[in-house]
């Protein structure tokens, strides 16, 4: 066993995508991942299947799918953590021989025509509000968009990190996102758009918070061996991690301020036996730009409050000293959940990357976050074997 | 901001102390009955020691702003004709932090650490079914 290996990515038309369910565009996803490897449907004998929001794909997939007798199957729901902790789990079900060539599949719809993308998150025909719950929706921090912005302002207030420094992140992204054929937004950005987008939920402006896609994303991982022998090059996982920390209302709360990356980033990092010097891509999580920012901090790449100067400096961008989202990401890409910085991390280790690809690519670094910065996922990945020295 | 609207919310069984309580103009809080932990009303279990038979217990109602957003886009439907309000994390005096509407409040000068204090508004009529009253909190005027 030398440890275990992502061998093939497949990815459907993404983005507005009609008249096609989760569970056709999953079983699309799986096909091309498999077909990506080399190997076929039948060498399957492990499914994870995550749903997003429309929550119409599950395990009946395996059945779409006509897979033989399988040794692993499971629905995983971390949130935006999900694609690692997907990995994570195919990895250690490969280490254990518990199973040979996992499939991990996104698939989601929650885009339907003639809607705002917004409506996808909670727009829909209300119910009357009861109880405390009721209260709470009545109090209005009432969407995503609402409790990432409390948790922002948090930052702002601490720290003195500004609107700004964020569309710095916004733009930096967009400037990858040229370079993306998949991308559904290429146009360069600058921060006086970002300044100039509307306000979502103050300090978050439009151009703050991600896109909403339909689309299907799966890899297919295996033993880091077998994987050297099969169709596309290796992308080996050196490394993962996982925290789970769910929101404390009461004083001393970190809540918005530092999240579970601070935990599953060493975590992995530590497993790869890497720290944030050696990493030359990072793909993170940016369901809105503050929680790259802070995903940054959690991380070490800079001391924690700095992680406005430090995304506004540059080095984010094509060109700068920390490639990251080199896709364009959720801000400007597409929106797959975990699945888009996993995606695109396989790209840039593959060297796929064509006009965005990344100067180097040795240590990759891919988080998801989850809830309002409360579920945290890490993988470390290379395209060379486990626990190779990188030279510097 | 004009005058902020609240759509309606009606009691279940599990909130009729805290919206009985607000009816009086009193905020009720989650105390654990072991270590005496004071918690959020949603709260289940004490994070300390486990408990999972919290009691209600009044609050002062004083407390300071730990964040805020102003709310531009409508989240959800019965939020429509809110919009823009100002939605805030408050941290009570006892240690609860409770996510709540500010009112009477300029969003201007808003500051993490500014005092704040529970105001009791009306919910909207809606239909037959008159809404609770609910918590709310208003920046307090700094002392001259």
């Amino acid at each position: 066993m030398t440890g275990a290996a992502i061998a093939g990515l497949g990815i459907t038309e993404l983005g507005k995508v009609y008249g096609r369910t989760a569970t056709s565009l999953a079983a699309e996803a799986v096909r091309l991942a498999v077909a990506d490897s080399g190997l076929s449907l039948r060498d399957v004998d492990g499914l994870l299947v995550s749903h997003g929001m429309s929550q119409d794909v599950g395990l009946s997939l395996a059945s779409v799918l006509a897979l033989g007798e399988l040794n692993l199957l499971a629905e995983v729901s971390a949130f935006g953590a999900t694609a690692g902790a997907m990995v994570a789990q195919a990895v250690q079900a490969v280490a254990a021989g518990a199973a040979t060539t996992v499939a991990c599949v996104f698939a989601d719809t929650p885009l339907k025509p003639r809607e705002r993308s917004g409506a996808a998150w909670g727009g829909r025909p209300g119910r009357s509000l009861r109880g405390l719950s009721g209260w709470s929706v009545a109090s209005g921090a009432a969407s995503p968009n609402i409790l990432y912005a409390l948790c922002a302002r948090r930052h702002m207030e601490r720290y003195g990190t500004t609107s700004e420094q964020l569309g710095a992140i916004a733009v930096a992204q967009r400037a990858w996102a040229a370079g993306n054929p998949r991308a559904a937004m290429r146009q360069p950005l600058t921060v006086a758009e970002h300044q100039a987008s509307r306000w979502i939920a103050e300090p978050l402006h439009l151009l703050d918070c991600c896109l909403v896609s339909n689309g299907a994303v799966a890899v297919v991982v295996t033993a880091a061996d077998r994987a050297a022998g099969l169709r596309r090059p290796p992308v080996h996982v050196w490394g993962y991690g996982q925290a789970h920390e769910p929101r404390q209302m009461r004083a001393g709360s970190n809540w918005g301020l530092v999240t579970p990356a601070a935990h599953s980033g060493p975590q992995a990092m530590r497993m790869a036996r890497v720290g944030p010097d050696d990493v030359d891509v990072c793909e993170l999580y940016d369901c809105y730009t503050y929680t790259v920012l802070v995903t940054l901090e959690d991380y070490g790449f800079c001391p924690k409050g700095e992680g406005g100067p430090f995304a506004a400096d540059g080095r984010l961008a094509p060109g700068g000293k920390l490639a990251c989202n080199t896709g364009g990401g959720q801000l400007s890409a597409y929106y797959m959940w975990g699945m888009t910085p996993l995606s695109e991390a396989v790209i840039q280790v593959r060297g796929d990357g064509g006009d965005r690809q990344a100067p180097r690519n040795d240590v990759i670094l891919v988080s998801g976050n989850g809830g309002i910065l409360e579920h945290h996922a890490t993988l470390v990945l290379s395209p060379h074997p486990a626990h190779r020295s990188v030279t510097g | 901001m004009t005058a902020p609207v609240f759509p309606a919310v009606e009691r279940d069984e599990a909130s009729e102390p805290f919206f009985a309580a607000a009816a009086r103009g009193e905020l009720l809080v989650r105390r654990c009955p072991r270590d005496g932990a004071m918690l959020e009303p949603q709260a289940r279990t004490c994070p300390d020691c486990g408990c999972g038979e919290l009691h209600w217990s009044a609050a002062s109602g004083q407390g300071t702003l730990v964040g805020w957003a102003v709310v531009h886009q409508v989240p959800v439907p019965t939020l429509a004709a809110a919009v823009p309000y100002l939605t805030a994390v408050v941290e009570l005096a006892e240690g609860p932090w409770l996510m709540v509407r500010l009112v009477d409040t300029d969003e201007r000068g808003l500051r993490a650490g500014l005092p704040v204090a529970a105001r009791f508004v009306p919910s909207a009529s809606d239909g037959d079914a008159t809404g609770e009253i609910l918590v709310a909190f208003a920046a307090q005027e700094a002392p001259a």
